[in-house]
């Protein structure tokens, strides 16, 4: 009888990792012997992690990731909190909802990057044009995440609320709140991606620090090391956010039925 | 004299058929689906309503619920000391698709009531303790709705409702959606709980003889209006498809739906 082997889902994505770097480092030895481009333009990992140690030596790492980290965190909760509040608001009250949804549309129709040299003329080159893009840029697709979670509600629910004595703040916090989180997490997810986008962007126009900086720059001075490791440093604390709330939504969705199981 | 839990009195409810697709307010034709209905229930008694589909029970138990607002007439409860003009949860509901919070647990759905009156956690264990054994879920208690069958989550449904101690239990058709074997045992379970606990029970069906079954009294619905209004005089033990009394009771009802 064949035995049912363990998959082990884990095991196979850092495998996964591991495998890139290695294939990349692998390349970059080949192309220093074989020159299919200026090895200067191509480092592996090992350069980049020798560039990273430069960094950490002379105390600019700290400062570049520290200064991108507050701006997006002030960016981001910014945004997702507006969007929150004005996302139910705008779910309750349809007349509001009808002001707001089609301004909304142009403005969404429009690349929030192409604000920034307007924002910057606005706000000046500091640090409240960089905030404000990132916010920008977050808060209008989290809208309409916001408007469908707290649209999701089914009224079956809140009846039945309503019949074991539930008053309207409890209907809020212990129906209506679950039951949009859901849609809340998810665009929370995906509008991370976007805050890092602008983050680049605001940090690549007009900035003295930062991992945006950092590549600009770089290319300035040929220092494609340096490129590498800042698009390495954007990965990894993307993806350490990203996974933030994913924990965030293992805690609070656990009642959630994954459906990927369904068939074996 | 009979304590009157449940007065109704001359209750309209109409809706706007715009089936028609007419545009001008005075071509919408007015479809009354509660036509100047009457109806008193005695407290501790259980009620059928039975009818067609369509036939305005359900928006009966939403009236008396407070979900919706009468057009005229009023509902009044415990002798009229009370009138209906919202949800309240001494008018505890049963839904047909069960309506658990699906980010609860067995354990959080039947406590809710208690913890939303704000009482004491040991008390609220208590109760939930007590319901969860009654319907014989304890193995669950710390499931979520997704993870039990569907005549479980009704189980837990009706235990949630009384766990919250309504002296009223409104139930709109609680068991059309499971099987012929789970609703003979929910049916049985069901007049178990209401025999130790005695709320007034007003039950929505579509089946004959489930009304039959369970009722003091079945109240057939048409056209808005009550058709009929027939005590069972039958002890509960003795209500079986074989017992010609039983059949007759049914066949009777039968002639009232079928005539329309």
């Amino acid at each position: 009888m064949k035995r049912k082997r363990r998959y082990n889902s884990t095991a196979v994505r850092i495998g996964s990792i591991i495998a890139f770097v290695v294939i990349w480092q692998l390349f970059s030895f080949y192309n220093e012997k074989a020159e299919l481009m200026n090895p200067v333009f191509l480092p592996g990992p090992i350069d980049v992690f020798r560039t990273m140690l430069e960094y950490l030596e002379d105390g600019t790492l700290f400062k570049h990731v520290s200064a991108s980290l507050i701006r997006i965190f002030k960016g981001y909760f910014l945004g997702i909190s507006i969007a929150i509040l004005l996302g139910y608001f705008m779910a309750k009250i349809r007349i509001l909802n009808d002001v707001l949804d089609p301004v909304l549309g142009i403005f969404g129709s429009i690349p929030p990057y192409a604000f920034c040299p307007l924002f910057i003329i606005w706000f000046g080159i500091g640090e409240v044009s960089k905030v404000f893009l990132i916010t920008y840029t977050t808060l209008l697709p989290m809208i309409g995440y916001v408007v469908q979670g707290v649209r999701s509600v089914d009224p079956l629910l809140i009846r039945s609320a309503k019949s074991l004595g539930g008053s309207e703040l409890q209907v809020f916090f212990r129906v209506l709140v679950p039951s949009a989180l859901p849609f809340v997490l998810n665009g929370m997810k995906v509008c991370l991606g976007l805050t890092f986008s602008a983050l680049i962007v605001a940090e690549m126009m007009g900035a003295s620090t930062g991992l945006g900086y950092i590549i600009v720059n770089a290319r300035n001075w040929f220092l494609v090391s340096d490129m590498f490791l800042s698009l390495v440093l954007i990965a990894l604390i993307y993806t350490i956010i990203k996974q933030i709330i994913c924990l965030l939504e293992a805690k609070f969705l656990k009642w959630k039925k994954s459906g990927m199981d369904a068939i074996e | 004299m009979a304590y009157t839990k449940i007065e109704i009195r001359h209750l309209s409810k109409h809706y706007e058929d715009f089936a028609t697709g007419s545009k001008k307010a005075q071509d919408i034709p007015r479809k009354n689906v509660i036509d100047n209905l009457n109806l008193k229930i005695n407290a501790r008694e259980f009620i059928c309503v039975l009818g067609h589909s369509g036939c305005g029970k359900s928006t009966l138990l939403n009236l008396i619920a407070g979900y919706i607002k009468p057009d005229e007439g009023e509902i009044l409860i415990n002798e009229g000391k009370e009138k209906v003009t919202g949800p309240s949860p001494n008018r505890g509901v049963v839904f047909q698709e069960h309506a658990l919070f699906p980010w609860y647990t067995v354990e959080q759905n039947i406590g809710f009531g208690p913890k939303m009156a704000h009482k004491n956690k040991e008390t609220i264990q208590q109760i939930v303790d007590e319901y969860i054994t009654m319907i014989g879920l304890e193995e669950y208690r710390k499931c979520y709705p997704d993870q039990l069958s569907g005549g479980m989550k009704q189980r837990v449904g009706i235990a949630r409702a009384f766990a919250n101690e309504a002296d009223i239990l409104l139930m709109d058709e609680p068991f059309s959606a499971l099987d012929e074997f789970t609703r003979a045992n929910m049916q049985k379970e069901l007049l178990k709980i209401w025999g130790r606990n005695k709320a007034t029970v007003v039950f929505i069906t579509h089946s004959i003889e489930e009304a039959v079954l369970l009722a003091d009294r079945v109240i057939v619905m048409g056209e808005g209006k009550v058709v009929t209004d027939t005590g069972i005089e039958m002890p509960r033990e003795e209500r079986e498809l074989n017992n010609p009394k039983f059949m007759d009771y049914v066949n009777y009802f039968k002639g009232y739906i079928q005539d329309k």
